[in-house]
């Protein structure tokens, strides 16, 4: 299953408080959204994946399982003043 | 009584090792697990390791102190080694020999998906400690 939502929190710097703001993604309208597009790019897609000697449905069959273990990664970068979180869900 | 315990208040008794040595030795002899067969339960997998955890803790003289949590699924690197695997031939000896030019002598395609799960595995054993600068210390493990 790929991610369909994630959160973004982000305490900007020169704020006073330790309050973050929290931004939440949801992933499924950016993949909805997206997909139109996926499906125009698709023959692209294929013929670069020939001309390379790959098999495009291998290629696709990785980069969807690419995509599905993005899931619960959780990154987290701070120092004194900024601080900045992602987690996928 | 285990042997080994049993070793330790020999030596003991013969005047071999001090009470605080002995002492050592006992609490070592308790930290370690005892073997399969003596107790009698068949060795079990220990849990797999699920995600690949990055903790840097580092202070700048500008910034202060600066940390950094890193928490990635094992699962995205066994697609990452899959989509490793996907580059074309001519591209991977391209790569070989950027690595090589680094003093990596690392093949590509020796990244075979067979071999995915023995590396993952391997993983699970994993901790590097890095506290070689001062004000500098990774840690790289999986939990």
């Amino acid at each position: 299953m790929i991610p369909l939502a994630a959160v973004i929190a982000v305490r900007p710097g020169g704020s006073s408080s330790d309050r973050r703001l929290w931004i939440p993604v949801p992933l499924f309208l950016v993949w909805l959204l997206a997909l139109p597009f996926l499906v125009l790019a698709l023959p692209i897609f294929f013929i670069a994946c020939l001309a390379s000697r790959v098999n495009p449905f291998r290629a696709l069959w990785v980069l969807w399982q690419l995509l599905c273990a993005l899931r619960k990664t959780h990154v987290s970068v701070e120092d004194r003043e900024t601080s900045i979180l992602v987690h996928i869900f | 009584m285990s042997d080994s315990r049993r070793q330790v208040l020999d030596m003991l008794a013969a005047g071999q090792i001090t009470v605080e040595e002995a002492d050592r030795l006992i609490a070592a002899i308790e930290d370690r697990p005892a073997p399969a067969a003596a107790t009698g339960l068949a060795e079990r997998p220990a849990t797999a390791p699920r995600y690949l955890r990055v903790i840097v803790n580092a202070v700048d003289d500008d910034e202060g102190p600066i940390r950094v949590n890193v928490r990635a699924p094992l699962q995205l690197l066994r697609a990452g080694v899959r989509l490793a695997s996907l580059i074309p031939p001519q591209a991977q000896d391209e790569v070989n020999a950027a690595l090589r030019q680094h003093g990596v002598g690392f093949d590509l395609s020796q990244i075979k998906p067979e071999n995915l799960d023995e590396l993952i595995d391997h993983l699970g054993d994993l901790t590097v400690d890095v506290d070689g600068e001062p004000n500098l210390n990774v840690r790289v493990f999986c939990e």
